[in-house]
């Protein structure tokens, strides 16, 4: 069961159609997902788009109301047994015994899966090094820092080595340092050609990822490797450095050919679609408007692309309203 | 059913239980508290009730009468006023909570072979103090009876004393004799009540009921770790209770072991599976504990466990038939005082029955829903 005999070509995660609603709350409606086995999958989306509900779900700890899903070809409904094994799955929440410690922890949950005694000792030991908790065996999880917390989870989670990991925002919370640790861990196992989807809001996440897919509203609505992803956005991005940049917001949204304004620091970032030369354009704008600035085309990052996305979608929606 | 797993979640058990050092304490010191409150606080007051005596006989007879109550140790006599007239006020002021009244003639009558009434009063405000009361005085004056036969070398049919209460019970009850297997029953339920309705709120407080459902562990094997270590912690303490009742207060058993024991599991089932409802339909650990007072005090009040079922208004009494520790009560208090068996005592067992089967059986199907979910 380790992920060295994973079949290759066999899809880790094959979802059709699947829904849940939460009385009137429509959670998760008709998604479908093909995650090939070895990928890392980033799953972004704003709060409430429904990232921990389809996690649940893939876990086998949510029913879906309909749609199928399949587990390394196992559904997460009727064969739990051949799903869990294989899985393991980190709650958004903190979800271990507080009152146990860290090693207890790590013991209970690997025994209850089965894992040998020798087996255990070995895999505790290595992972509670990587993730430097070995100073830490007899504290009390309660007792632990919040990034600590997490990769207390985490190694809990893969003390039964597991083909894939369902990981439900595992760094919301975590210092940069600990985030920072955190991925290192996921990209080693992403070495080990285990299979990852991780739910994030972090933007500068999903560019550590090999595929990722955007939620909102309980819906894809786009998916694709990053650079896939990044080249849905069309144009080009620009980066205007001026003073008061935000008063300057408005006179480059009214230039023709730019669809997009933000402010990202002291610097306003422009979407530009359009066949003249951007920076001539932007420049003589700002002159009109009496403000000078500086123009330089910047390679498009998943933060922008993201708030253009939820931009684009939320303007579709407001178009079929009216 | 894994055998291992079941284990594993019992030591889990244990061991948050040993980090919870105020839990284990409140644990082992409420059933001893409650045996010394329970106990001695009723044992002390009934043994030395206040008495008077008006001896209008004044004779030897009369005066060896006054020497069997004051002897026995339940009674204290600390007036004797010189009629009948002046007993009404000490009745009313509480001065006196029972009085002996012997008649002019008492020993003549005897002598002559008739029979002698004497006159018992008791007060009816207390229905325990008046049922307890009256009951020791029967006891005393029968005993009295046989001393002076086996005395004078009478037969066993001559007329005596005839003591003008009448008491349908064991005159040999004490209190604390009906108090203990009461209390044994009335701990088991507190502390499974309080405990259980926890479980299962707590972990998904905390989260880790969710992480259980991605491990092979099944709702059964879940449900049998969870309850094994407080039925077993329900069961030390019942033994603490039961040790305390025997060996200190000296509470005759009578009865017989396998009674005892069916009873307490029936309702030991019910006391775990209203733990568990509890804990299935409240949302926080708070809440859990509100609900669990809410089940306790008409418990505790109706049950017969402090306030006698009889002393009860008419239209309340039927009430107490839904409350589970009242059949518990009934077959505890019968089986240890009375000596009675499963004959005696099959209606309140079937109705154990009943209770367990029908909650606990609705708390395990209703936890495995909740947990599959």
């Amino acid at each position: 069961m380790t992920a060295t005999t994973t079949p290759q070509g066999v899809g880790a995660i094959r979802a059709h159609a699947l829904r849940r609603t939460f009385g009137e709350v429509v959670a998760v409606a008709e998604v479908d997902l093909d995650i090939p086995a070895g990928a890392v999958f980033g799953l972004l989306g704003p709060d409430g788009a429904g990232k921990s509900t389809l996690i649940r779900m893939l876990a086998t700890v949510l029913r879906p109301d309909s749609g199928t899903a399949e587990v390394f070809g196992h559904s997460v409904t009727a064969e739990r047994d051949q799903v869990t094994p294989r899985i393991g799955y980190m709650s958004q929440r903190f979800s271990m015994y507080p009152d146990l410690s860290v090693m207890e922890n790590l013991e209970f949950f690997a025994t209850v899966r089965g894992v040998g005694r020798a087996d255990r000792r070995t895999r505790a030991k290595a992972l509670l090094e990587s993730m430097g908790l070995d100073e830490f065996t007899t504290r009390q999880a309660q007792f632990l820092s919040g990034g600590m917390k997490q990769k207390l989870m985490l190694a809990t989670t893969l003390m039964h080595e597991p083909d894939l990991l369902l990981l439900d925002e595992p760094t919301t919370g975590v210092d940069p340092v600990s985030r920072r640790e955190f991925w290192r861990i996921l990209a080693g196992l992403h070495r080990e050609g285990r299979t990852v989807l991780v739910a994030t809001p972090y933007m500068d996440e999903a560019e550590r990822c090999t595929q990722v897919a955007f939620l909102d509203r309980g819906r894809i609505q786009r998916s694709g490797s990053p650079d896939e992803i990044k080249a849905q956005v069309p144009g080009q991005l620009l980066e205007v450095s001026l003073p008061e940049p935000r008063a300057a917001m408005a006179v480059l949204a009214d230039v023709p050919g730019v669809t997009s304004v933000h402010l990202l620091g002291d610097v306003v970032r422009v979407l530009w679609d359009a066949d003249a030369d951007p920076e001539a354009a932007l420049t003589g704008a700002l002159a009109a408007a009496g403000r000078s600035g500086r123009v330089r085309e910047v390679a498009p990052d998943m933060e922008t692309v993201f708030a253009y996305l939820a931009e684009a979608s939320g303007a579709a929606d407001e178009e079929q309203a009216s | 059913m894994s055998a291992r797993r079941i284990r594993l979640l019992i030591w889990k058990e244990f061991t948050q239980l040993r980090r919870d050092p105020l839990l284990i304490r409140l644990l082992l010191v409420m059933p001893v508290l409650q045996l010394i409150l329970f106990g001695y606080v009723v044992a002390v007051d009934i043994r030395n009730l206040a008495t008077a005596v008006v001896d209008l006989d004044q004779t030897s007879t009369s005066r060896k009468l006054e020497a069997a109550f004051s002897g026995s140790g339940y009674f204290t006599i600390t007036q004797t006023p010189a009629t009948e007239d002046d007993l009404r006020p000490l009745l009313d002021r509480g001065t006196v909570k029972v009085a002996l009244v012997i008649p002019e003639g008492t020993q003549d009558r005897l002598d002559r072979g008739e029979t002698a009434p004497i006159g018992i009063i008791v007060d009816g405000s207390d229905s325990q103090i008046s049922a307890v009361g009256s009951g020791y005085a029967s006891q005393i004056i029968a005993q009295f009876n046989a001393d002076r036969m086996t005395e004078q070398g009478v037969s066993v049919t001559a007329p005596g004393i005839d003591a003008q209460v009448r008491v349908m019970f064991n005159p040999t009850l004490d209190p604390v004799n009906t108090m203990i297997p009461g209390l044994i029953a009335a701990i088991m339920m507190i502390s499974l009540m309080a405990i259980m309705s926890q479980a299962v709120v707590k972990e998904r407080e905390s989260g880790t009921l969710e992480q259980m459902f991605v491990t092979p562990i099944h709702a059964t094997e879940y449900l049998i770790g969870k309850l094994t270590p407080y039925a077993a912690l329900a069961t030390a303490q019942m033994l603490l209770v039961a040790a305390g009742g025997l060996f200190w207060f000296r509470v005759p058993f009578n009865g017989n072991f396998w009674v005892v024991l069916v009873g307490l599991a029936l309702f030991m089932l019910t006391c775990i599976g209203l733990g568990l409802l509890v804990s299935l339909v409240s949302r926080t650990r708070h809440q859990a504990q509100q609900a669990v007072m809410f089940i306790m005090i008409p418990t505790m009040v109706l049950s017969g466990f402090i306030f006698p079922i009889q002393s009860m208004p008419a239209i309340i009494q039927p009430l107490t038939n839904l409350i589970p520790l009242t059949w518990a009560l009934e077959v505890l208090r019968g089986a240890f005082v009375k000596g009675s068996g499963f004959e005696a005592l099959a209606v309140p067992m079937i109705v154990l029955a009943g209770f367990a089967v029908v909650i606990f059986g609705a708390s395990i199907v209703a936890t495995r829903r909740r947990i599959a979910e």
